[in-house]
């Protein structure tokens, strides 16, 4: 199952990229993907999916990191396609509100900007293993250590939360299924002890996870965790491939800046 | 050497008195069970030996180091490293790599040192072919074999271990059995908490714990001998040991102080010999 933090060892172009020029590249073509016209943000949207089928992601995989996000994708869609002050194709009546071609274009292009961000952060998660993406982190953050932000510590941090992700959701699991051996039935229940339930599996499972936060601080002193600065196994190197990248990338943003320019 | 000298610690805020007077001695090489019933301190005493717990009284001297000397404290850690009962609390990284990593990592060692020792480490315990693994989808037994394995990173003359076979099938429980083995061949001590009497008996010294302090201190057979006394705090003798005194029981005339398999059968063979003669 995808979740973050996942990542799959393979081997190709976006697996052996420098992590440095794939977190860069991954947030230029975030914030281009929002700027851009609609119609260009989907060529972008085409060009990511198809690097991902490229790198061995299948849509299956994409499909899984969507899922949890499907209800507020579904909700963005509705409220631009309902309400859009564009030519009716469809009114509702006693609420005031019609379905109209420029809203259902207007929803689709959101949707597509916004499924195209989700391929971006997968196509990044699963191609670059967790130790390399905080390596790339640090290094975008190591300015910040002239104003005395601790870096090193904002690094540990990160692989704590990604690290303790997995462990959350099996402690989630794990809760659900003692509450269901012994005779749980949410299917049917009200809607006031669903809510009870849910507390109680929210209390439980937060416990839990402190309880473990504890034992894991625990057993980072043992192996001679301090605070401050540490060196890394992941070293950081930019080759041929890293560099023909960035020529690539960079033309292609001039061109797709040239062309939403020619559109505007 | 690791030395406790009358050594007593208190959880707070309850007040617990999990350490009453402790006093022992740990030679370099040495392997050491500590056994006793759930509560007596077993875990409280093995965090005391890398300085997670700091005495309330009393001395932990470890390599010559105080372990209540801030000043020491990495180098007590490099020296004694501890592998949790349960190695999803210990386990940091994301792959296997990244996790054996972490130690060296926090010991600032340059980037090539840190890949050579990991290597090393991965090898030591017959995981190489895990290195670029998600922690995720490991079994419990090659969970164990990670967290030994950055513990080794760290290279360490000791290690204590909190029940490293608990929770594991037979076929994994001998796989980390036979890698603690081999590592006390290479030299490392080994502490080694356990509440299975057949793992106990095949180290070279057991250590029983009752309320806090240390009930009884010897080799297997010494131990094994007390019977009244392991019984009287609810321990029982390894299975192959009460085999054999039930059988002399019965009228077999068999020795009782043997505790493992091969000295058994060693044994039986001989006396099966005698009857056949």
């Amino acid at each position: 199952m995808y979740h973050t933090g996942s990542f799959i060892k393979g081997q190709s172009l976006i697996y052996n990229l420098d992590p440095r020029v794939k977190l860069a590249a991954a947030i230029c073509l975030s914030v281009f993907i929002l700027w851009v016209k609609p119609l260009i943000a989907f060529v972008i949207g085409i060009a990511l999916l198809f690097a991902a089928l490229a790198s061995g992601i299948s849509l299956r995989t994409i499909g899984q990191a969507i899922k949890p996000l499907l209800f507020f994708i579904v909700l963005i869609f509705l409220v631009h396609a309902l309400f859009n002050e564009g030519e009716a194709l469809v009114s509702i009546p006693f609420f005031g509100i019609s379905l109209s071609y420029a809203g259902l274009q207007q929803g689709f292009f959101v949707v597509w900007r916004f499924l195209c961000l989700i391929i971006a952060a997968v196509l990044l998660t699963l191609t670059t293993a967790p130790s390399q993406m905080i390596a790339a982190v640090k290094y975008f953050l190591r300015p910040l250590k002239l104003l005395r932000v601790p870096v090193d510590d904002i690094a540990v941090m990160i692989m704590l939360a990604l690290r303790l992700m997995p462990i959350l959701l099996t402690e989630k699991e794990r809760v659900e299924t003692a509450q269901k051996a012994r005779g749980y039935n949410l299917r049917r229940s009200g809607f006031i002890i669903r809510i009870k339930a849910f507390l109680s599996l929210i209390l439980t499972v937060l416990t839990g996870i402190f309880r473990r936060a504890d034992e894991l601080a625990l057993a980072m002193e043992a192996r001679n965790y301090q605070r401050g600065e540490r060196t890394s196994l992941v070293e950081l190197k930019l080759t041929s491939s890293d560099y023909l990248v960035l020529i690539f990338l960079g033309g292609g943003l001039v061109i797709f800046v040239a062309l939403n320019s020619h559109f505007g | 050497m690791i030395l406790l000298e009358d050594v007593y610690y208190k959880y707070e805020p309850e007040r617990i008195e999990a350490l009453r007077g402790v006093s022992l001695q740990i030679k370099e090489g040495e392997h050491l069970a500590l056994i006793g019933p759930n509560g007596c301190g077993k875990t409280t005493l093995i965090r005391h030996l890398n300085a997670l717990l700091l005495p309330a009284s009393g001395k932990v001297t470890v390599g010559g180091y105080n372990t209540n000397d801030p000043r020491h404290q990495a180098d007590i850690r490099t020296l004694v490293g501890m592998v949790f009962q349960n190695p999803d609390n210990q386990i940091v990284g994301m792959t296997v790599e990244e996790d054996v990593a972490f130690g060296p990592e926090n010991l600032c060692l340059p980037t090539v040192e840190i890949k050579k020792r990991v290597a090393e480490a991965l090898i030591r315990v017959d995981i190489s072919d895990l290195a670029c693994r998600n922690i995720e989808n490991l079994s419990g037994g090659e969970k164990r074999l990670v967290a030994i394995a950055g513990v080794l990173a760290m290279r360490p003359r000791y290690i204590a271990l909190d029940e490293p076979a608990a929770f594991l099938d037979p076929a994994a429980t001998k796989r980390v059995l036979d890698i603690i083995d081999k590592l006390h061949s290479d030299g490392v001590g080994i502490i080694h908490i356990t509440h299975n009497m057949a793992e106990a008996a095949l180290t070279q010294r057991i250590v029983v714990m009752n309320e806090g302090r240390v009930y009884l201190d010897g080799t297997p057979r010494e131990i094994f001998e007390k019977i009244g006394m392991l019984q009287k705090i609810g321990m029982q003798l390894p299975q192959i040991t009460e085999l054999l005194i039930k059988l002399k029981e019965s009228g077999i005339p068999v020795h009782t102080d043997i505790v493992n398999m091969e000295d058994a059968l060693e044994q039986i063979r001989s006396l099966a010999g005698k009857f056949k003669g």
